[in-house]
This record gives C-alpha cells, structure tokens and sequence, in this order.
C-alpha cells in the first residue's frame, strides 16, 4: 500500500502567513479596511439582511411582553423549549472564540493570531444572542437582577444548589472576561488606527479608545503581562461555561439528561459548534476581503482538523448514550434511546446523526479540508446538526415523560421562530459593524509572525 | 536552517555509565517483581484466591494502564506533531511493547473470571433480572473473546508503530512518519473506543448493575497520567548522561510539566463531574458506588485522592520552576505513579468490601509485582533503539526547541 508523503506538519499547506509580505503592508492591509475602503454595496446589503431578520427579534420580544411566555410552545410536560436550546446552541458557538484566544495562546500556537480578534468579537456576540433567551425565559425580565446574590429587604436568596444560578455566574463572568480580553487586545491596534486616520473624527474617537497607547517598551510589557493573565483566568471558563450547561440537564433525573459524560461532551459539542460557525464566517471573509495572505490554508487546514477531532468526540459521546442506555437494563432509560431512534421525533435524531457524525468524516481527507467550497458546506451543516442535537436532548427527553398520560408533542410557535432568527439577525448586524468599524485581524501580532520580526541572537564566537 | 539555529548532530550511542544504570534498574526492578509475584502467588494458595485476583487486578489496570497510556501518547503525538512528543516518541514506543507481556497477564484473570465477578456465576444471574438482561454483552465466553479482541487490535497498533518507527531511523525516509500518521488517526478512534469496553468489562462490571458514560474517559486519563509520569521519570534519569544530557532544554521538560498537570485537572475534572451528577440525582441504580466509596473509611480515601492526586500535584506543578527543574518534576512525576495507585485501589476494593474500609497485603504486593514487571520490561525495551526518532524531519526543530531565542 503506497501512501503519498503527507505529514501533520507538511509544508505543502503553505506557510502561517504569506512570506512576501512586509510590516508596512501588514499594517495597511487591516487598517485599510477599515480607514480608507469605501462601504461596498455588498457590506449594505448584508447588514440590511440581518437588519431585516432583527426585526423578528423586536417584534418576538414585544408581542412576549405583551402576551407572556405563554405565546412560546411550551406547555407540560416540555418546560424547555426553544429558549433553552438557543441558549445552548449560542452559548456553544462562542466558546471557540475563548479556545483560540487563550488555550492556544497558552499552547504557543502561532497560527491563532490571524483569527482570534474575529473569533472573539464571535464569542462576545454570540454569548449576547444567548443571554437574551433565559433572561426572557424567567417572564420577568426586568427583575433579572434577583438571579444575583445581594442582601436585599426581602430576605430572600437564590438557589445556590441549582445549575441554573451557577449559569448566571459562570456566563456573566465569561462574557466580562472575554469582554476585557478582547478589549485590551485592540488597544495597540487602536493607536494604529488612530495614527493612520484620515479624518479627524476618526483619529478623536480611536485615540479614545486606544487609552493614550504609544507602543513603549512598558507599554507593551504591561500588555503582555496582562494578556497572558487573562488567558489564564479565561481558560477555565471554556470548560466551567459549557460544564456547568451540561449540569442543567444533568443532575436532574430525567432519562436522557442525566448522564455521566454530559460535561466533557457538552465541552467538545461547544467547541465543535464554535470552529464550525468561525468556519462559515471565515470563509466568505477571507476571500472578499482578499485576506489569503494572512488567513492562510494553514488556518483553515488546522481549523477543520479541530472541527474533525472534537466532532469525534461528540460522536463518542452518542455512541456512550446509546451503549450505556442498553447495558443499564434501565427500562426508563431504554425506552429514552428508543424513542429517540423510532420515536415521533426520530427524522431530528437521524438528521441529527447525519449532519454531525457522518458529515465530518469527509475531513478526514487532504483533499476536502483543502476545499474551501466543501469546508464551507461541512461547516453550515454541523451548525446544524449541534441545534438539532441540543433539540433532541431537550424535546425528546422531556416530551415522554415516566408518566405516559403526560405524553404529549412539543412544536415551537411562529414567535418562538421569530426570536430564534431574530437572534441569527442580531449576531450578523454585529459582525458586519465589526468588520466594517474594528481591525478584524490583530495587526501587531500578525507583524510578530513575519519573517523580519524574529530576534536574531547575536551568535556566540 | 536560519543562522540562528544550532545543528544538533544526534549522536545516538547512549554514554556506557547509562546503559550500566539502566541494567542495574532493570534487575532490581525484574527482582521485586518476582518477589511480589511469588508472594501474591502465596496469598492465592494460602486460601486467599478471590482477594488474590482482586489485588491482581489492581495491578494489571495500573501497569496495563501505563502501557496503554504510552500508545496513546505515542498516536496523539504521531496526530498532533509537537516537539514534546518528539522528544517522547521512543520512550512511550519503549511503554508500550510492554503490552506484550501486560496482555497476557491478564490470564489469571480470565481463569478465575467466576470468582472475580459477579455476573460470571450463574446461581446469582438466575436470581437477577438485570444481570439475567445484562448477560448478553456480560458473559464469559464473550469476555474472553472480546479480551481476544482487545489484544489483537492493540498488540497490533503497536507492532506497526513501533516498526514502522525502526523503519523511520533506519531509512531517515519521512514515508514511514507519513504511514504512522496515517495509521494514527483510525488507530486512537478504534483504541478509544475498545479501552472503553475493557474498562467496562475490567472495572465497572466489578458493580454489575453500576453504570457511568463518563467512565471510559476516566479510564484513559488516568492511563494517560500514569504513562506520562513514567515517562517523564525515565526522561529526567536518561539527561543525566550523554546523548540527551546537551539536546534535552528546560523548554523540553516544561512542556511536559504543563501537559502531565493538564491531565492532572482533567482527571480531577472528569472525577467530579461524576460524583456530581451521581450525587445529586441519587438513583438506586448509581448511587451504591458512592456509598461504598463514601462510608465506613473509605470517605478518607476518596479525600486523599482530592489532597494529593489532585491539589497537591495541581500546586506544584503550576510553578514553573518545578516543572523546568528534572528532578523536582520527577519527584512530582513518581508521587503521581503512587496516586495512581491509590486511586485504582479506591476504585476496586470497595466494590467488594461494601462500605467496609479494608487493605489486604496483597493490595500491595500484586501491584509491586506487577510493577516490577512493567518497569523491567520498559527498561528493557527502552536503549534497544535510538533514545530519538533519528529519521523525523521534525528533529532539529524539537531539538532546537527552547534555544532559538
């Protein structure tokens, strides 16, 4: 059997960064995006598109307001419904931002650089599109603040044994966290915006932002200090967020959500989720912005394998629920597989099955994770496939119950549907702005990767 | 090559005062082995056969673990590239071989397979409607085909990645990496997935009705951390001496440091995602394994292992100084092999003495016996290659790791 010479560290994928550019050209081809281009047509339209889809989050919103929970599918025996789900799909999505930005910061993973300013600005926006969900869950709103430990004139505390309030700290300390981090990282690269403004304005509101930056020596080694403090804190929170999520299902009893291999499998489903949606924004990106010089195929090379590991992991995870769901000789629990598999709910299953184990399997070849096209299409699919699956748990668990006169189906509503897309709105309109108003590349470290910033040694005689 | 790299020339003949030790080691090791073995074999004719196999298999999971855990090492790093695992790649190849041996150690097992396990004697299955269920995957002619299995693919991994390896420093042709690579990807899929099954078989069905998805996970990283601490305690012995005394960098060894603490949380992270869940859904069906390891003693035991596998190894080695320091990372490095030990007892013995705290000598002399026999068959192993893969195109850049700036 002839093997072709294919090595994990094949210099065929090319390079990290394009070799040829300068520092002077690093610099001018971020800050050009957002300085000196014109608002293309293209940019116009898709921030009207996600403008538009917005508009179902505001009218989702207000008719709830008016109406209450009530209008949403829920109904007993499923509790849970839309809003969970979308708060873990979210939720999920954002923890690549996190993975890139710390672990591989920590891991010294050189090729992160490219992509962690725009992977984080992902995980901010998407933890936003989540807290949305339960903030709105808890039918009132506007006393959210109750979630929080505060001595108060009621005497009254929250349930410090319930996941549920471990969620209101674990999420709100991951999104100031990533908030800071990602905030100081565009500090250096704020002064550059601010030195190369055209107009006034510009250079008034970026010299703001940019804290009185002027890229001393003491500057930049509080700044390193300071990154590398944040990575640490900010890496347990990638595995605390999605943890103490899997523990909302989890320590309950019910079939199906209380299962052992919950937290590292949520963990992997998250991280999952997140290279597959950095992925689909990537792709696009990078070629209408002409980035292939600084998002190499390196990057996109190393991000499908990442998709391809954890998306095995998920399937293990699939494969355990099904094995242990037999070998328990629980007949609640194998009634839960069972149903899941034949039940009413069964096309979610196998779709659910389709879009996250077999579809990644084609990474597994050179070729497709060469393919910007295929990578692209994989890559929407297992944004799919991880709702299906956050689907499945929550509605199949729930919707057969130990009492089978409860039994009844769990269909969203149109105003479920409108919040859901209204979110994927908000998230786009975001990004857009991003792009178009913030250096989407860190354009000092990217200055760091290139071949003239290595420090030479002075060689020893 | 830049200028400002160093052309390390491996020169890979190990310095004959390292071979001397490495030999010395080896019998000492082969000599405690024996003496553990002939006194287990003892226990088990003075009438102690039950408690015999029990603390055998104590053993056989510890020391089988360790191997395993080095081709483990060996496929991650053959998957993930890295210089740590090229300076490593010899050594948990060496770790693994042990499992020709390991494997077939596990014969005693299969032999008093009725006495071990509960779902192998028939008088309690026919009174049990769960075991009577549970008998389709739990019985014995399946456990033994299914160890069959095990060894076949797994003696097989092996085998291939450790030829293919010789194949990589006798040629220098990166044809053979590229075939390791290759191999690597479907190996670990189908390694995960079998060490899950044999860590059901072996260990959860000890508690036949007892059941964990999360188990499988906590089997490798344990196996993972036991390996690593192996081989990080062989590497710091092996820098002492010439060849690796001038191409192993303080960069080197902290980088181990860092992923040996990194399994070190996961452990503890995937230990208390367990207890966790288990505890605070309180099923009849899951919650006798915690009863029996949180009553009558051995509450002090899963306390231990909180202290001192998890927050005293987590201290020390989140400073850097220990983990770029040979010999304080070693010593942190054989505690963890102790922990490890401790925790294999904790996750057998109270299967059988229900809530009772009880330590047989043969908990310790099984170990010690097998013990012996793994580290003399790893020190065997291990200067019958080149102590680096020679033939990875990757070398210098490894060897250079921690010194280009």
């Amino acid at each position: 059997m002839e093997q072709p010479v294919e090595l994990a560290s094949e210099i065929k994928i090319g390079p990290v960064i394009d070799p040829g550019l300068s520092l002077a050209a690093v610099s001018d081809k971020i800050s050009s995006i957002v300085l000196k281009r014109k608002t293309t047509l293209g940019w116009m339209v898709g921030v009207f598109i996600g403008f538009i889809l917005l508009q179902g989050l505001l009218t989702g919103l207000t008719w709830l307001l008016m109406k209450g929970v009530g209008v949403w599918g829920l109904n007993i025996p499923v509790g849970w419904g839309f809003a969970i789900i979308n708060f873990v799909w979210w939720i999920g999505i954002g923890h690549a931002g996190t993975l890139i930005s710390a672990i591989l910061l920590l891991l010294n993973q050189s090729w992160r650089n490219a992509i962690n300013r725009f992977a984080e600005a992902m995980t901010i926006f998407a933890v936003m599109c989540a807290g949305i969900f339960p903030i709105f869950h808890t039918g009132r709103p506007w006393l959210a603040y109750w979630l929080f430990p505060y001595p108060n004139t009621m005497s009254m505390w929250p349930q410090f044994r319930s996941p549920l309030l471990w969620d209101v700290f674990a999420v709100s300390t991951y999104f100031t966290i990533s908030a800071v981090f990602w905030f100081i990282g565009l500090v250096p690269d704020f002064a550059t915006l601010r030195d190369s403004a055209k107009h006034r304005w510009q250079a008034v509101i970026y010299g703001f932002l940019s804290l009185g930056w002027r890229g001393s020596a003491r500057h930049w080694q509080r700044y390193e200090k300071a990154s590398l403090l944040l990575a640490g804190l900010a890496t347990p929170l990638v595995v605390s967020v999605h943890t103490v999520v899997s523990f909302d299902f989890a320590v309950s009893i019910v079939p199906g959500w209380h299962t052992t291999i919950f937290p590292p499998y949520f963990v992997a489903g998250a991280i999952y989720s997140g290279f597959a949606m950095v992925l689909t924004l990537m792709i696009p990106v990078r070629s209408i912005y002409s980035l292939e010089g600084v998002i190499t195929m390196r990057h996109i090379n190393n991000m499908a394998k990442v998709t391809l590991a954890t998306g095995l992991i998920v399937g293990y995870g699939y494969t355990m629920e099904a094995f242990f769901g037999w070998y328990s000789a629980n007949k609640y629990e194998q009634f839960m597989i069972w149903n899941r598999m034949t039940g009413p709910y069964a096309p979610f299953y196998w779709a659910l099955i389709f879009c996250n184990i077999i579809t990644p399997q084609f990474l597994w070849s050179k070729k497709i994770r060469t393919n910007l096209m295929a990578i692209w299409i994989i890559s929407l699919i297992v944004n799919v496939g991880m709702w299906l699956e956050r689907f499945v748990i929550v509605v199949t668990s729930l919707h057969r119950d130990f009492l089978p006169s409860s039994w009844s189906m769990y269909w969203p509503t149109i105003w479920d549907w409108a919040m859901y897309i209204g979110t994927i709105g908000l998230f786009t309109v975001l990004i857009f702005l991003f792009i178009r108003a913030l250096p989407m590349i860190t354009i000092f470290e990217l200055r760091m990767l290139l071949p003239g910033a290595k420090v030479k040694e002075p060689v020893a005689q | 090559m830049s200028d400002t790299t160093h052309t390390l020339a491996p020169q890979m003949t190990l310095a004959p005062q390292l071979t001397e030790r490495l030999k010395r080691y080896q019998s000492i090791a082969a000599f405690v082995g024996l003496i553990g073995l002939a006194l287990s074999a003892f226990g088990y004719f003075s009438g102690e056969q039950q408690q015999f196999l029990r603390s055998y298999l104590i053993g056989f999971m510890l020391w089988t673990g360790a191997g395993l855990g080095c081709l483990t090492l060996t496929m991650i790093q053959h998957l993930t590239g890295g210089n740590w695992g090229i300076m490593i790649r010899k050594i948990t190849e060496a770790g693994s071989k042990t499992l020709y041996v390991m494997m077939f150690l596990f014969i005693p097992i299969l032999l008093g397979v009725h006495t071990l396990y509960e779902w192998a004697d028939p008088a309690k299955v026919a009174v049990d409607p769960i075991l009577k269920e549970k008998s389709l995957y739990l019985n014995v002619p399946f456990f033994y085909a299914r160890w069959a299995i095990y060894t076949v693919l797994w003696l097989g991994l092996v085998t291939f990645l450790t030829r293919w390896s010789q194949k990589e420093d006798e040629t220098k042709d990166p044809k053979w990496t590229a075939k390791m690579e290759f191999l690597s990807g479907p190996g670990i899929l189908a390694f995960v997935l079998t060490l899950t099954l044999a860590s059901v078989d072996w260990m959860m069905s000890l508690d036949p009705h007892w059941f964990s998805t999360i188990y499988g996970f906590m089997m490798g990283v344990g196996n993972l951390l036991t390996a690593m601490a192996c081989v990080i305690s062989a590497l710091v012995v092996l820098g002492h001496y010439s060849p690796l005394d001038h191409l192993i960098t303080k960069k080197h060894l902290h980088d181990l440091g860092k992923l040996m603490f990194a399994f070190v949380m996961l452990w503890a992270y995937l230990n208390f995602s367990q207890l966790l869940i288990i505890w605070s859904g309180n099923l009849p069906e899951e919650i006798p394994w915690y009863i029996n390891r949180l009553n009558g003693g051995w509450q002090w035991v899963g306390l231990f292992l909180l202290c001192f596998h998890f927050a005293f190894p987590f201290f020390l080695l989140l400073s850097q100084g220990i983990k770029k320091n040979g010999t304080t990372l070693r010593m942190a490095a054989i505690w963890i092999i102790f922990v490890r030990f401790v925790d294999v007892v904790f996750l057998v013995e109270p299967s059988f003495t229900k809530g009772v705290f009880a330590i047989h000598w043969l908990d310790i002399a099984a170990p010690v016996g097998l013990g012996g026999v793994w580290v003399s068959l790893f020190l065997w192993n291990l200067p019958k290659r080149p102590i680096l893969p020679i033939g990875h195109p990757d070398l210098q850049k490894a060897l250079n790791h921690g010194r280009d700036h």
